[in-house]
């Protein structure tokens, strides 16, 4: 499924190409989020989905094609000027600063604009983080990370995500809980990229799937299309 | 009443003084190391300009009352924005291209300024102190009952202590902090959500040189305001640094005083060693704790690096024999005692190759050996009446010895903590080159006797000397070949490419190192005694730190990790140094150019870059490169 004629995509990649040292990573990525939408990046491990996360937050060292964000162009911008522009990053392994305790974390991004949720209204969808909020990073579980890890994206104002697999690692009572937190994102019309191997957890909230291998997108599969298509997902995803 | 006071205790009041003078002294070591802990814990930098800057700092207070009649008060916060703001032209120039580079390569950089602002207030001030006056409303002391204090000494304690406090305040507690903190955890992903890095990161070197400045202006009224008090303080904070532990800023205050009050308690007890007891408090420490006290992880520091060198161990024979010959020549066309100097230095310079060309181990204070086995020689020669072959021989065994006691603490560290245990290990070699009965002092080891090599050489024929100096050179090159192409350089240069991998196919890769070290202080120590032949003379300057960064300075220049290259760099600075004698200071600060230049553009070294471009031509010709070539150029590309 295209992005619909006459609503310019928040988000616009073309042919996004990146390395590390002499690897080509990325070869030539295309894709589109439109406002409001829930969009993953489903395929298999170093298929290059974190690399495109990267590359869109402007952390790679190298990279080329362009990346069009509310319409102008951000690639090649320093990160922190990215960041500021709305976008907002949790990476792979949520990158909690273990330095940090969990109130520090939660206020160390810098706020730009209207905040999505309010701090009180953070800490009422993440109960586990008001009482831990004296806890160093380190200290915190992997579920109380992913959430610290969201939470603290969404005081800054910014109104597009990229997730890094936030179910990695976590106990299905947890999955659920953040399922539950991303679809009431959405319904607050937010904007989220989402990576994911967990496919059966995405179908409940996303819009539009893009299936990545070895550094291009192979696919593109509208979530309508998903039950049909199963078999032809698990074998992307398939060992 | 006072005079009672006066009468009966004597030793308690004169303890006392010396605990406060200890107590001052531990205010500057505590603001300078807490200002290193900062600047390296989110830049990875050692700063090593650090005591430069706080003598620029003393410099800019007499300065503004000198031409300005700007006083004290103003100083205290104009200097440390002069300083520091000053210091932000240098971050963005020089030392943010060294961020993705290995730490070694800023500690180089650092040490080139260093060099470059010691020289030029050298030229400009010569050596001698300037006095800055006391502000008046501080001058007199006070009567606390068991000793006078003056109020000057008084305010130092109180205002150091407090500006350590709030800037422990600042780091630990506040949202600047905490996004201080983040960023010297990751600073990709601190910058990606959304902070200022590379502004965080040049503020933070400001403020780590400002506080520096700082503690120049409260220094200036107590000791004399003069080029050489940023060298003098340097080396014992990096002691007091890697006591502490470099991840704790709390560590570095507690430390910083403690070792002051340590170092005044030993200047009461027994005086001479009051200049050495920090070093041994951290030989000590390293023992037995090698994180330092407050060291967050225990053991290794998290960013384990070496600056990696070329890979070479070939050696053009062609080439080989024509520089023979043009050695062999040489004396009928140059000053002998030139081309032997450069000699001796060359030897020193193939022991620092060894070390870190081909062992990756940076050691800061290589002079250690070279000095060390030249007091050794000269004592041996003069006093003991050895002949020149044995005196050499004892000169070797000084290195080596010196090697394995220098090794065996300074590898319990790696990367820059090596670089500065193994800096202040050869400071305290340097103190007792100064004290000890036998070294003779400001004055040195003088007139030792050249004598009759094997009874029948006359060695005092300049020609016949310099032939023997040959020899003696070639012996020590081609062990110095034969170490690098043994089966152990091949498992040593594994171990700097790769030690956990090294550790993994079973080396116990700290013998390796050790060994090394030992090898490279009995080649050191060749240079060192043969130069005591040549010159008949051992002096502080051969322990002085200023030569193990001159002998950094030969290997950089000439190509780390190549065969060939240490030797020309030997000779370009020898013959920099002599030709450009009548500069005075000036030959620092262009020592210092060099060194920035070649951290910044230059990093193979005249030889390395030599081959790499010889490798293009080779390869446009279409002929496979040799295999030293091909290692160079991927070693080339990691450094890229």
């Amino acid at each position: 499924m295209q992005p619909e004629a006459g609503t310019a995509p928040m988000l616009c990649v073309r042919d996004l190409e990146a390395w590390y040292d002499e690897s080509y990573v990325l070869q030539g990525i295309d894709l589109d989020v439109r406002e409001g939408e829930v969009v993953t990046l489903l395929g298999r491990n170093g298929a290059g989905k974190s690399t495109t996360l990267k590359s869109i937050m402007g952390m790679m060292d190298r990279c080329a094609g362009t990346i069009t964000f509310k319409g102008s162009d951000i690639r090649g911008a320093a990160s922190h000027r990215i960041a500021l522009a709305g976008i907002g990053y949790c990476p792979e392994e949520r990158g909690i600063f273990s330095s940090l305790t969990v109130a520090e974390n939660m206020i160390l991004p810098p706020r730009f604009g209207d905040p999505a949720l309010s701090l009180e209204r953070i800490y009422e969808l993440f109960p586990n983080l008001l009482a831990r909020r004296a806890s160093f990073g380190s200290k915190l579980s992997g579920g109380e990370q992913q959430m610290l890890a969201i939470g603290r994206l969404l005081r800054t104002g910014a109104r597009f995500l990229l997730l890094d697999e936030p179910t990695e690692g976590l106990a299905p009572v947890i999955v659920e809980q953040i399922g539950r937190v991303i679809l009431e994102l959405k319904r607050a019309g937010l904007t989220i990229l989402l990576v994911e191997q967990n496919f059966v957890f995405v179908s409940q909230m996303a819009d539009r799937h893009y299936v990545m291998e070895d550094g291009k997108i192979v696919d593109v599969i509208a979530n309508d299309r998903v039950q049909a298509e199963e078999g032809k997902i698990r074998k992307y995803l398939g060992v | 009443m006072f005079e009672w006071i006066d009468v009966s205790i004597p030793t308690g009041a004169a303890l006392y003084s010396q605990l406060l003078i200890g107590l001052i002294n531990g205010a500057f070591y505590a603001l300078l190391s807490l200002g290193l802990a900062i600047i390296f814990g989110l830049l990875g930098v050692i700063n090593f300009a650090h005591g430069a800057q706080y003598m620029v700092g003393a410099f800019c207070a007499w300065a503004l009352l000198h031409y300005a009649g700007i006083g004290y008060w103003p100083a205290l916060l104009l200097v440390p924005l002069i300083v520091g703001g000053l210091s932000i032209i240098i971050e963005r120039t020089l030392i943010r291209h060294t961020y993705k580079l290995d730490h070694a390569y800023s500690l180089l950089l650092t040490f080139g300024l260093l060099l470059i602002i010691e020289g030029v207030f050298r030229q400009a001030f010569g050596t001698f102190g300037q006095p800055y006056a006391m502000p008046s409303s501080l001058t007199g002391a006070t009567n606390m009952g068991f000793m006078y204090l003056p109020n000057y000494r008084g305010w130092v304690l109180v205002a150091s202590l407090t500006i350590c406090l709030v800037t422990w305040y600042a780091i630990e507690r506040t949202q600047l902090g905490s996004q201080m903190r983040a960023a010297t955890e990751n600073a990709k992903l601190t910058q990606a959500l959304g902070v200022n890095v590379p502004v965080l990161m040049m503020l933070t070197y400001a403020g780590g040189v400002g506080l520096a400045a700082l503690a120049g202006v409260m220094a200036a009224p107590i000791y004399q305001v003069s080029p050489m008090m940023g060298a003098e303080i340097i080396i014992v904070v990096f002691a007091v640094v890697v006591i502490g532990g470099m991840g704790s800023i709390m560590g570095s205050i507690v430390s910083g005083f403690a070792l002051g009050l340590i170092e005044g308690l030993t200047k009461a007890i027994y005086p001479p060693a009051s200049s050495l007891i920090i070093f041994v408090a951290m030989a000590i420490i390293l023992l037995i704790r090698p994180a330092g006290l407050f060291g967050r992880s225990q053991g290794v520091p998290a960013a384990v690096s070496v600056v990696r060198g070329g890979a070479d161990t070939s050696i053009n024979p062609w080439l080989s024999t024509a520089l023979l010959f043009l050695a062999i020549v040489a004396p009928f066309f140059f000053y002998p005692v030139f081309l032997m100097k450069a000699l001796c230095f060359a030897l020193f310079a193939c022991s620092f190759n060894l070390v870190l060309g081909y062992g990756g181990l940076l050691s800061f204070g290589h002079t250690a050996f070279f000095g060390g086995s030249a007091y050794v020689a000269a004592h041996a020669m003069k006093v003991w009446g050895f002949p020149p072959e044995l005196g050499i021989l004892a000169g070797v065994a000084t290195g080596a010895t010196l090697g394995v006691i220098i090794g065996s603490i300074a590898i319990r560290r790696q990367g820059i903590y090596l670089a500065m245990v193994t800096m202040a290990l050869a400071q305290m070699l340097y103190f007792v080159a100064v004290q000890a009965p036998f070294t003779g002092g400001e004055d040195g080891i003088q007139s030792v006797p050249r004598g009759m090599l094997f009874g029948f050489i006359d060695l005092n024929d300049r020609l016949t000397l310099y032939y023997v100096v040959l020899a003696i050179f070639l012996i020590g090159f081609a062990a110095f070949v034969r170490i690098i192409t043994s089966p152990y350089g091949h498992a040593l240069k594994a171990i700097r490419e790769n030690e956990a991998r090294a550790v993994s196919l079973g080396f116990r890769t700290n013998s390796f190192k050790l060994i090394c070290f030992v090898l490279a202080g009995a080649l050191a120590g060749l240079g060192g005694s043969t130069k005591v032949i040549v010159f008949g003379i051992a002096s502080l300057t051969d322990v002085h730190f200023a030569m193990s960064g001159e002998v950094i300075l030969m290997v950089l220049l000439g190509g780390l990790g190549t065969v060939l290259g240490p030797i020309f760099g030997a000779f370009a600075i020898i013959a920099m140094e002599s030709y450009l004698q009548a500069y005075g200071a000036w030959i620092k600060v262009i020592q210092g150019v060099i060194f920035i230049v070649i951290v910044l553009v230059f990093r193979q070294g005249i030889v390395g870059e030599f081959d790499r471009i010889a490798g293009w031509g080779r390869r446009l010709m279409g002929r496979s490169p040799s295999k030293g070539v091909q290692a160079r150029d991927a070693s080339a590309g990691a450094h890229n």
